[in-house]
């Protein structure tokens, strides 16, 4: 057991409970190595629950009907917010050189939808919007951005808009400068690019709450796939399957691959970039 | 339009073969009905069976009771008729033949026949056949790759495509015929292999069949290996080596005096693939043999192997310079503790392979660690072997640029109490492949190394600070506390500085600690309570009395949890009086240390708390008074079983279980009953299975079966409790 955690008790078997559950409702998977570090990082929400035990605090996450709250309390502990701007550029670049043209060929008067569905503190949806605004997108087409994530505490901050040096160490001073202003020791986004992003909360595992966002023409799930078990990555992708549009273009991190998950979508190379696109079938 | 009726026929005959079934679908399929079909002998409606050869099939499954199958391959029909739908490359329909035995009991009856139309299948296969020897490279690819996806096209087919120019091809096809290798296509492989083994593309595909085949190869490669042709005996033995099949070790020892250099190779590393135990004397005295060329080969496939036997014999190959480095490998996997002195020897020699000797130690280490818990007395010995000289080789390895793993070395230097090593080892503690082993060895060589640690408190990176201070912790050397102390600030330390200065234990750490109790983070908190708890030194208690009125509730919420640990007689008014705090968590804080107190006025305000509080402070007041030895306890906890909160419900359950009143059962099986939360009941399934008792066992069996696997797991657990106390 971690630091935190060395004045709880864990009874026997509790641990691989908590595990499994936190599996089963966020998709998060903690193998055996990492399981201290997540009885760890709950430590602190069993110890201001008043529990002693884990136990009891498994009991209340799996069985309280009022633990909604609590699990917020969970994915606000557990999820990993370190991002920055610019990341894995390439799927952008694809999406704005390449594949808005295409769709705008092809949906004349339509709103195109943008879904970044974990989003973290939203890097990755502002450089969207950052990006889609450098090749003048937003004067050519009607364009819907829109961001979630599991954690409401990184959605907070990300509507808060400030961030810190270290989120733009992949991002030219020009571009910083241009889209944002100063603000203490970090950087607000400028409210122009800001406004164009819509930031809601959503855990990929709870189909309800995907569904308002994922009926999108395209979709970025970037690196939070590393940290979900094999079933609740075909969960996730399963979902979007049912509500992205056809053709749809999924964008996934570069270190994670669907192809053992999902035949719903087929992996293709546009530009410089891999993309899972859902095409329509034919019957 | 595909078809979407059914392709498979069925008839059935008598032991006589007169056809008694005709079904449906074959009446469709061949035209022919079932009143003209039944009743008549097989041999009347097909007069060329016999002619054919077909008739001793249909003879041997009645005689024998096998299935024979008539591929379509070779047999194309059995039953004479135009395909049901035009056909570009045949005239008759293609049909694939099983004639099972129907059995009635014991005996043979008769036989079921099922004929399968595959005109359709075949006719795909052709076009994909031509298309595989024919296309460009994409067309060869996706014919080859439709042929192995699909494994109801015949193997033979991707035969051709195994010496296909394009790898992609090869490796299509190999996937394909490897998936579903039947005897014919390894048969013809192994043509391939002796007719075209001058073809590499061809022989490694083969090879690569063979080895993910199910089929039994090991006579045919045998052959091969005792045939005339060297190349053909050295793929022979490689392949051998590929099957995993430990028949093949006699031939494969004796391949290790083959007169060709390749084939002595190859059957060198088979048997290492083989783990062919019975071969380690011969491949011993290969490693022998001074052969260069044969004795890295032999040495790894000792390794492969694994026998420790051979150890003392690998020792004397650490002079030959050529096989040093395998050598060393070897020992450092298969040696005991008989090899520690030759491998220190060449450590401590000017020109030593450094990191080679420190991995084979580390290796030993680890693995009598893991066989026997004795990892410590490979690190003594080596420790006593070592020169000054070894030491200072491994000083100057820790030192070298550009090294990527440097673990070994750490792990042997922390064995090591010489001057100068702990100091180089901390230095490395910004490493996180190599921080866990230094700081077991910094914490193994203890006080000593105190002020090495104190000044990494200071370090710049978050994990060093972090380790240093729990070695601290560990090594438990009052003299590192005023420096912990000092970290206490740091929040992200906090914790681990708290945790090791309750380790420590030293009384000058009280300050410090109670200047944390404040904390807005109840993990912080929470951690300063347990160290003074664990410092238990004099002072606290004054101090804290007067923490009791603090202005903070979080200090006053500490300063309870640490006076009701220690129950201080000259706290229990104040604790009584904060039971009815303000704040909540104070007043849940001082509830739970009642009973602790040894004062007679606890049962009456947690009787109180039970039934007038918040729902929380009547959750801890449940908790509490399973702690209370009072005889009015369980009736106040009963009651608690039907508190509107479920919390208190539950901690209720749980308390019932440590007072094991007999007095409860009935209550407790109520909640078995007609609670709706299942971790209130399976709180009842624990406290049932503390009191225990035939009783018990009876009721709590009915839940071992629940829908939930937690009440259900908890049920057998309580039955097996109750069961044990009988």
């Amino acid at each position: 057991m971690g630091s935190r955690s060395q004045n709880l008790v864990l009874p026997k078997g509790a641990g691989a409970l908590i595990q499994g559950l936190i599996n089963e409702r966020t998709g998060m998977f903690f193998d055996n190595g990492k399981r201290d570090q997540l009885i760890d990082k709950l430590a602190p929400l069993v110890i201001e629950r008043g529990f002693s035990s884990y136990l009891d605090y498994y009991y209340l996450l799996k069985y309280d009907t009022a633990s909604r709250l609590e699990w917020q309390n969970v994915l606000n502990a557990l999820s990993v917010q370190e991002t920055y701007f610019w990341r894995e550029f390439d799927q952008i670049r694809t999406l704005v050189q390449i594949l808005l043209p295409q769709w705008q060929a092809a949906n004349t008067g339509s709103t195109l939808r943008i879904w970044s569905a974990a989003c973290a503190t939203g890097e990755e949806p502002l450089t969207i919007a950052i990006a889609l605004n450098e090749a003048g997108w937003f004067e050519k087409a009607s364009i819907e951005i829109l961001a979630s994530d599991a954690s409401s505490k990184a959605i907070e901050r990300a509507r808060e808009g400030v961030y810190r040096e270290r989120a733009f160490r992949n991002l030219s001073a020009g571009l910083r400068d241009r889209y944002f202003e100063k603000d203490g020791s970090g950087w607000r986004i400028k409210s122009d690019i800001h406004r164009r992003v819509t930031f809601g909360i959503a855990n990929l595992m709870e189909e309800e709450q995907i569904a308002p966002f994922a009926s999108a023409d395209f979709i970025f799930c970037r690196n939070v796939f590393i940290y979900f078990s094999e079933n609740a990555i075909r969960r996730a992708v399963r979902s979007f399957a049912k509500f992205i549009k056809s053709p749809g273009y999924l964008f996934v991190g570069a270190a994670e691959s669907l192809i053992r998950v999902t035949t719903d979508f087929d992996l293709t190379e546009i530009g410089d970039a891999f993309v899972y696109v859902k095409r329509e079938r034919v019957i | 339009m595909t078809s979407t009726q059914p392709s498979v026929g069925v008839f059935t005959t008598d032991i006589h073969l007169v056809i008694q079934v005709w079904d449906a679908t074959l009446a469709r399929l061949t035209g022919i009905g079932e009143e003209s079909a039944c009743g008549q002998p097989l041999t009347t409606l097909l007069p060329d069976l016999e002619k054919r050869g077909l008739l001793k099939r249909f003879q041997r499954s009645l005689n024998d009771g096998v299935v024979e199958v008539l591929a379509s391959a070779f047999h194309h029909y059995l039953i004479p008729c135009a395909p049901f739908m035009p056909s570009k490359h045949f005239e008759k329909m293609q049909q694939h033949v099983t004639i099972a035995p129907l059995r009635d009991d014991e005996t043979i009856a008769g036989l079921i026949v099922t004929i399968e139309d595959v005109t359709d299948r075949l006719e795909r296969e052709r076009e994909l056949a031509a298309r595989l020897a024919q296309g460009d490279e994409a067309t060869r690819l996706d014919a080859a790759e439709t042929l192995s996806d699909d494994q109801s096209y015949d193997a033979a087919t991707l035969l051709d495509a195994l010496s296909d120019e394009s790898w992609r091809v090869r490796r299509a096809a190999v996937r394909g015929v490897s998936q579903r290798a039947a005897p014919e296509a390894i048969s013809a492989l192994l043509n391939s292999v002796v007719e075209n083994h001058q073809n590499p593309s061809l022989l490694n595909s083969a090879l690569q069949v063979l080895a993910s085949s199910d089929v039994d190869t090991l006579s045919p490669l045998l052959d091969l290996l005792n045939g005339p042709d060297p190349d053909l005996r050295m793929q022979a033995a490689l392949a051998l080596g590929e099957q995993r099949d430990v028949r093949a070790v006699p031939a494969l020892v004796k391949a290790l005096n083959d007169d060709a250099a390749n084939v002595r190779y190859h059957a060198i590393e088979a048997l290492g693939k083989l783990k062919a135990v019975d071969a380690v004397e011969p491949l011993v005295e290969v490693a022998e043999s001074g052969d260069f060329f044969l004795a890295f080969p032999a040495l790894d496939a000792l390794a492969e192997i694994g026998d420790p036997r051979i150890a003392p014999r690998i020792v004397p190959l650490l002079e030959d310079e050529l096989l040093r480095e395998p050598a060393v490998n070897l020992l450092g996997q298969l040696g005991d503790e008989t090899a520690v002195p030759p491998l220190t020897a060449v450590l401590n020699s000017p020109t030593a392979p450094t990191d080679l000797i420190a991995d084979a130690l580390a290796n030993l280490a680890d693995r009598f660690e893991a066989q026997y818990r004795e990892g410590s007395y490979i690190a003594d010995l080596t420790s006593r072997e070592i020169s000054p000289t070894g030491v200072q080789n491994l000083l100057d390895a820790l030192e070298a640029p550009d090294k990527k793993n440097l673990r070994s070395i750490a792990v042997v230097l922390g064995w090591l109490k010489r001057s100068g090593v702990d100091r180089a080892l901390t230095r490395l503690m910004g490493r996180v492949d190599l921080r866990d082993d230094i700081v077991e060895a910094l914490v193994r060589h203890g006080s000593t190394t105190v002020d090495l640690l104190v000044a990494q408190l200071s370090a710049e990176d978050l994990e060093v600070r972090r380790s240093a201070v729990v070695a601290l912790g560990r090594i438990g050397d009052a003299s590192a506390t005023s420096a912990i102390v000092n970290t206490l600030d740091d929040e992200s330390l906090a914790i681990d500085a708290a945790n090791a200065l309750g380790k420590i234990g030293d009384p000058q750490a009280v300050d410090g600690l109670l200047n944390l109790i404040g904390s807005g983070d109840a993990s912080i908190r929470q951690a300063a309570v347990n160290a003074l708890n664990s410092l238990a030194a004099p002072s606290i208690a004054r101090r804290v009395n007067s923490l009791l009125h603090d202005p903070d509730p979080n200090v006053r919420e500490s300063a309870v949890k640490i006076a009701g640990y220690f129950g201080y007689p000259e706290s229990a008014g104040e604790l009584m009086k904060l039971s009815s705090d303000r704040h909540e968590a104070v007043r849940c804080a001082a509830i739970e240390h009642l009973p602790f107190l040894e004062d007679d006025r606890a049962m009456e305000v947690l009787v109180r708390a039970i039934k007038d509080e918040t729902p929380r402070v009547r959750a801890a007041a449940a908790r509490a008074l399973g702690n209370m030895d009072a005889p009015q306890v369980v009736e106040v906890l009963i009651k608690g079983l039907d508190d509107e909160d479920v919390w208190v419900r539950y901690f209720s359950a749980r308390a019932l279980g440590r007072r094991k009143s007999e007095e409860s059962i009935e209550a407790l099986e109520r909640v078995l009953e007609k609670e709706k939360f299942n971790h209130v009941r399976i709180a009842a399934l624990d406290s049932l299975g503390q009191i225990s008792g035939q009783r018990i066992a009876g009721i709590v069996n009915k839940f071992v079966k629940d829908d939930d696997p937690d009440v259900a797991h908890a049920a057998q657990a309580a039955v097996e409790k109750s069961s044990q106390g009988n």
